[in-house]
């Protein structure tokens, strides 16, 4: 117990401290270093503690930017981020029911061509309403954006532990392992499945829209890009997510790696998450956590 | 007082008619066994009455209450517990968490984390694997995996319990412990058992009464004394001419 909570401890620390250095530069990583932390924990609650691995995640992160675009100077916008959340926790509940309803690798097929079907929904509807980019003027600077991202972070990291720990948590890794032995010990299955669905998308949903608040537009093939649901995918498996510690490595690994990669080799940025991917799977499926803990071996 | 009622129940796998117009009740307190040769539909029954499947024709009621219709997890919640005949444990899970997920969602009285604990602890104490508590699941051997099936049964707090070949693969010493151990539990807590066998002699010691299924149909029940010896059992086990 008080070995897992060293790290997440730690990068609180260091996410305290970081405003304090006033670089910019700095301030705009540990943005998207919180972004990325968020959205892996959050993404954790369904997929790795219910086994059902989410690719459709961007889907959340782009309805998220959306409603914030959308609400953009007709709402407050504390209000327009609390209804990104809403939204993208509601549309899980909505979608969950019969997306839920398929396991492995049907569940991941599913979840991604969700993702991009209501990306060309929107991207229908933007031309139809005739704008293919909103301007969001007058969007907070950095320094709100990074306390709000920081927040969320926190705000994930701490709930990821906690379902863990809690009686939800252990519902769901009972139907993980087995899901007709969990229900015949009275674990009301379809309910817990789709409680986690929604829980995992309501933070994805707010950090889309402060996403969208840091490029101050919004458009929906950005918003609603794929890549965002390979890289969580990517982060969870390198950092390892059998406990809060893995997203936090994994985030930062991929956070440090970015910012090396993009500024000299943007294109490799894909092929190396390719390459990471499947070099963690077949050789350490306990992610960077694993290998930490002294088990990089067998995934539970 | 009746526990349990089947009542013409049939249930047909396409063309396949797996249980057909079997009709039979359960006391409260009454261990009832059910033999029959592979295939006969001993654990499709079970898996009827615990609610994975819905009978094709009849109606199963634990008292007055029809259960058909309600999801397994209800069922269980209601005070039916099943174990698998092909065992289910959570593997990944340490052999507490096995029971104290069954304790936290089985029992109706929602029990919290820690008296969940507690009462996954008794029931492992009881199949005799406490000291494998922090052990995972999918480490212990195939007796022990069986001993977990019958443990989290008991930690759902349910009252009736069905046990679906909770022997077999067992050794001969491994068999009389199970004996020994079920005798104990359900005198402890007064459970209702229904219990599938191919283990003859197991059987025929632990059941009150017994029931035998042939081709889906109910042709037999008894006190063991008499199903030893009744002419049709023997004629369908042993051939003509028995
Ligand atoms: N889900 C299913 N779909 C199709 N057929 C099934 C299904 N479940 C069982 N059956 C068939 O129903 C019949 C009864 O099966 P069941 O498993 O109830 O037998 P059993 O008496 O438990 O046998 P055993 O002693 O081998 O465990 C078998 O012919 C089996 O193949
Ligand atoms: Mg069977």
């Amino acid at each position: 117990m008080i070995r897992s909570l060293a790290l997440p401890i730690l990068f609180g620390l260091a996410g305290l401290v970081l405003p304090f250095t006033g670089s910019s530069y700095l301030i705009g990583v540990g943005f998207a270093l919180c972004c990325s932390i968020a959205l892996v924990q959050s993404w954790t609650v369904l997929s790795a503690m219910t086994g059902y691995v989410s690719l459709g995640h961007a889907v959340f992160y782009g309805l998220g930017a959306y409603v914030v675009a959308l609400s953009w100077g007709a709402l407050p916008m504390p209000v327009g981020l609390l209804l990104a959340g809403g939204v993208a926790g509601v549309f899980a509940l909505l979608v969950g029911m019969p997306v839920l309803r398929v396991r492995g690798p049907y569940f991941v097929i599913l979840t991604f061509g969700l993702a991009e079907l209501v990306k060309y929904l929107v991207i229908i509807l933007e031309s139809e309403l005739g704008s293919f980019s909103r301007l969001m003027f007058g969007a907070p600077d950095l320094g709100v954006l990074y306390a709000i991202a920081f927040a969320l972070a926190a705000i994930a990291t701490a709930g990821a532990l906690l379902i863990r720990r809690s009686r939800l948590g252990r519902g769901l890794l009972a139907l993980r392992e087995n899901e007709e032995a969990a229900e015949t010990v009275g674990v009301p299955v379809v309910r817990l499945k789709l409680v986690a669905f929604a829980l995992s998308a309501v933070i994805p949903g707010v950090v889309g829209g402060l996403a969208a608040m840091r490029t101050t537009y919004f458009e929906p093939m950005q918003a609603f890009d794929p890549t965002v649901s390979f890289t969580i995918v990517t982060m969870a498996v390198v950092g390892g997510s059998d406990d809060a510690r893995g997203p936090l490595l994994g985030a930062a690994f991929f956070t440090i790696l970015s910012e090396v990669l993009w500024a000299r080799l943007p294109q490799v940025y894909m092929v190396v998450l390719g390459l990471l991917l499947i070099l963690f799977v077949l050789f350490i499926p306990r992610g960077l956590a694993g290998i930490f803990a002294g088990r990089p071996g067998k995934a539970a | 007082m009746t526990a349990l009622s089947v009542e013409g129940v049939s249930k047909s796998f396409g063309g396949l008619r797996a249980l057909s117009d079997v009709t039979f009740t359960v006391a409260e307190g009454e261990t009832v066994g059910i033999m029959g040769a592979n295939g006969a539909g001993k654990t499709t029954l079970f898996s009827l009455i615990a609610g994975h499947g819905r009978p094709t024709e009849g109606d199963i009621r634990l008292g007055e209450r029809s259960l058909l219709g309600l999801s397994p997890d209800r069922i269980c919640r209601l005070g039916i517990a099943r174990t698998f005949q092909i065992v289910k444990p959570f593997g990944g899970l340490t052999v507490l968490d096995n029971v104290v997920v069954a304790a936290l969602y089985g029992n109706a009285d929602r029990p919290s984390q820690r008296d969940a604990e507690a009462r996954g602890l008794a029931a492992l104490t009881a199949v005799g694997l406490a000291d494998r508590a922090d052990g995972l699941a999918e480490t212990l051997t195939l007796s022990g995996q069986k001993r977990l099936e019958v443990a989290r049964a008991i930690a759902t707090g349910a009252r009736f319990l069905l046990l679906d070949e909770v022997m077999a693969g067992l050794t001969p010493p491994e068999v009389a412990e199970m004996l020994g151990l079920l005798d104990a539990v359900r005198r402890r807590h007064r459970l209702t058992l229904m219990v599938i066998e191919h283990v003859m002699k197991a059987l025929m010691q632990l059941s009150d009464r017994i029931l035998v299924l042939h081709h889906g149909e109910l042709i037999a029940t008894g006190a063991p004394a008499e199903i030893a010896r009744d002419p049709t059992v023997l004629r369908v086990y042993y051939g003509e001419g028995a």
